[in-house]
């Protein structure tokens, strides 16, 4: 099998996460605890297999990948016993729409979540009990839960259309979080701190875009825009974050896996992700 | 090996487990487990924090009647976990429950014991039998570790058969023996075990803002009476809030009275090192232990924070403190107010943030190594009092407590071992504006408390005030 050179790239990269990986779990430095690098990590193993040797395994990668996020926003949130059916249906919705992914259905993908499992979780909510009361709060956690996960199944299918595209747009989301730490706390104003940060990035998104274009496939007009369009998408995806975490979790203080570090590691493609992807389809497919 | 192989990563990653304060489980000999009981996998978490090789040899204790419903059950729980099996609540057919129990704790088996009786309602404790109090009052030399666990109350609670993943979280408390009547350890390990759910590292949800507790910290020389004093008004101050006293000992006060609580592992080593400084024969030997002994006490004060979350901290003399004095009765020619303020920032604040004179490093070389150990961020105190006494009070009031006296307590060093805390007392106020209240030790014993009392009070250090400044 020839390698050709963005796929040694990717594999670099991926060996590179690897080993940060693994060097994470010797040096605890709160830099590197903090820092998403096992998700980063685990993205770019299933876009590797993907690329490499099949995309079913790769996919199926990313549906644990979900299911670790959604099983640390289950555990955080509160909900009665009656709800634990809709919570079952809502870790069936995993294999429900990355199976579609999978076959590369289309139209039964993009309305598995909205259609089929919104309907369900209500529906196994009231088989689950008698209690009225709350109804309408368990709805609206379970949902938002599979909010989420939609969020990463996008995110797959982007892996159809070409693991670079992917690849690409994880790296642009990452250089977009990495700046934003770095301005934390830097800038008197909110509204300074939303336009720095989306100002500093910007150059740096729109470069990865147009220097990724040959292994992207995307032309250079189209990634311009969406390049421009990343570090907005960024700012709100953290933006409605940092309300749910702060909702859920309480103020600031150190992150463990099962208190919201997942969450907090996944908030920045909560938009980026099926923004970018309807993008591309709509304009380039 | 069917643990090692099949359970534990069907928990680790069905369900995910994160474990707080493993390292009070591991190297102990024997033990009991205690723990609150929500649900048919609690055992099932438990053995996950078990060492390997302690599995085969230890036993939950369950009720016999309830298992045997179902043969496949029984059979499937027997080779799992090996229980001791015992009727609950029936002891005309059982002759004695403890004696089974006894039997396996004298063959040097572990136990693991839901002193709850049965599974509660999810995320509830019920109060405990008294078994756990008789068997304890029995064998009062095996260590019981309380173990609190949350998340199996949610994956499988009872009255339900839905076996969902979510995480598990499990705090291990520190392990400790029991002495006295039956009664009395059932109630204390009951209120151990509510301790621990209520901690801060048990609660799924962490706090809007981290309560930190108010440090006040005495000062004076040897002799000043400070450890008198400063415990007299832990125990006034303890009528309005809970509050942990940090001398020699660790002592905690509720309600104006002594409350006893588990003792900490730092505490220990800090008082076995803390001994051996006492014995250094010249001021070159005491330095190591003395240092040592200081980082330990600031340590010591995270983690008392950190398992009884007290609302007030009195201390018996300030690590912080006591280093700058000691820094410089030691280079009592390279230490000024400003090498004294420019050193207690390197070390209580983000020494990355600071650009420190070459000076100070060179005439303190200590401090580098400190801060290669990452013990630089030692804790300011919320109030200061400085007991003023004259040297030659203190030394009659040594020798009149006829110990062997240590190496520093000679009038000449403890006048300049004052020189040295008034120097810091005057930099904490002026740099940092924490106040500091300087009294005339004196005076009597009686006049001296009331006013640190007053000057405590006149404070207002209740929690919530106290959180805004946490550092």
């Amino acid at each position: 099998m020839m390698l050709r050179p963005c796929d040694v790239v990717l594999i670099a990269i991926t060996i590179w996460l690897t080993l940060a990986n693994i060097a994470r779990a010797f040096i605890r430095r709160r830099i590197l605890h903090a820092s998403y690098l096992g998700v980063t990590w685990a993205i770019f193993i299933s876009f590797t297999i993907a690329d490499l040797f099949s995309f079913a395994v790769g996919n199926w990668i990313l549906a644990l990948l979900s299911f670790v996020a959604l099983r640390e926003y289950f555990s955080l949130i509160e909900v009665r016993i009656q709800d634990r059916l809709a919570i079952l249906g809502a870790y069936l919705s995993i294999p429900f729409m990355f199976y579609f992914v999978a076959i590369d259905w289309y139209g039964m993908f993009i309305v598995s979540i909205p259609v089929y499992s919104f309907l369900a979780i209500p529906l196994l909510i009231t088989l689950g009990g008698k209690q009225r009361e709350g109804t309408i709060h368990s709805i609206g956690v379970i949902e938002f839960g599979l909010f989420l996960l939609f969020c990463l199944g996008h995110l797959g299918y982007l892996m159809r259309f070409s693991s670079w595209m992917a690849a690409a747009l994880v790296i642009q989301v990452v250089v977009c979080d990495v700046s934003s730490y770095l301005l934390r706390d830097r800038l008197r104003s909110l509204l300074a701190e939303t336009i720095a940060r989306f100002l500093v990035p910007l150059p740096l998104t729109i470069s990865v875009a147009l220097l990724l274009s040959p292994w992207t496939g995307i032309p250079t007009r189209h990634s311009l825009i969406h390049g421009a369009m990343i570090p907005l998408l960024v700012i709100m995806g953290h933006r409605t974050a940092d309300y749910v975490q702060v909702d859920l979790l309480g103020g600031e203080g150190a992150l463990f896996p099962d208190r919201g570090r997942v969450l907090d590691d996944l908030k920045s493609f909560l938009f980026a992700t099926p923004v970018v992807f309807h993008y591309i389809r709509y304009f380039l497919t | 090996m069917t643990h090692a192989l099949l359970l534990r990563p069907f928990i680790k990653f069905f369900s995910g487990v994160r474990v707080v304060g493993g390292e009070h489980i591991r190297g102990l000999d024997q033990y009991i487990i205690i723990a609150n009981h929500n649900s048919h996998l609690d055992t099932l978490v438990l053995f996950f924090l078990l060492p390997l090789r302690d599995i085969a040899r230890s036993h939950p204790v369950a009720d016999e009647p309830y298992f045997s419903k179902s043969r496949l059950a029984f059979r499937l729980i027997s080779f799992l976990f090996q229980p001791i099996w015992i009727t609950r609540g029936r002891p005309e057919t059982d002759r004695d429950p403890l004696e089974k129990v006894k039997q396996v704790l004298a063959s040097r088996h572990n136990l693991i014991i839901f002193p709850e009786g049965t599974r509660g309602r999810p995320g509830e404790m019920e109060s405990f039998k008294s078994g756990i109090g008789r068997l304890v009052a029995q064998c009062p030399d095996v260590p019981i570790v309380p173990v609190y666990l949350s998340g199996p109350e949610r994956a499988l609670p009872k009255g339900s058969k839905l076996l969902l993943p979510f995480w598990n979280s499990i705090v291990i408390g520190h392990p400790q023996t029991y002495h006295g009547p039956h009664r009395d350890i059932t109630r204390r390990l009951e209120s151990i075990l509510v301790e621990l759910s209520l901690s801060n590292a048990a609660r799924r949800k962490r706090s809007a803002r981290k309560r930190a507790a108010a440090v006040v910290a005495f000062l004076g020389i040897d002799g000043s009476g400070k450890s008198t004093v400063s415990r007299i008004v832990a125990q006034g101050l303890s009528r309005a809030s809970n509050v942990a006293f940090v001398s020699d000992g660790l002592e905690f006060y509720e309600q104006g009275a002594s409350r006893d609580a588990q003792p900490l592992l730092a505490e220990k080593l800090r008082e076995i090192i803390g001994r051996n400084a006492k014995r250094a024969k010249s001021l070159r030997a005491y330095k190591v232990p003395k240092l040592a002994e200081l980082l330990l006490r600031d340590y010591l004060i995270h983690e008392v924070e950190r398992w009884y979350n007290p609302e007030i901290i009195i201390t018996d003399g300030l690590p912080i403190f006591n280093m700058a004095a000691w820094a410089a009765l030691y280079k009592k020619e390279a230490i000024d107010e400003e090498t004294c303020t420019q050193a207690i920032s390197y070390l209580t604040e983000d020494a990355g943030r600071m650009d420190h004179s070459e000076r100070l490093l060179r005439d303190l070389p200590e401090l580098k190594f400190i801060r290669h150990l990452s013990l630089t961020r030692l804790r300011l105190p919320k109030a200061v009092v400085m007991l003023d006494v004259a040297p030659g009070t203190a030394c009659a009031r040594i020798s009149s407590r006829g110990e062997q006296r240590q190496v520093h307590e000679t009038e000449e060093k403890l006048s300049e071992l004052r020189e040295a805390y008034l120097m810091v007392c005057e930099v904490v106020q002026r740099h940092w504006g924490i106040p500091v209240q300087i009294i005339d030790g004196s005076q009597t014993l009686q006049q001296v408390a009331s006013k640190s009392l007053q000057f405590a009070e006149s404070l207002s250090l209740q929690k919530g005030e106290a959180g805004e400044s946490s550092n």
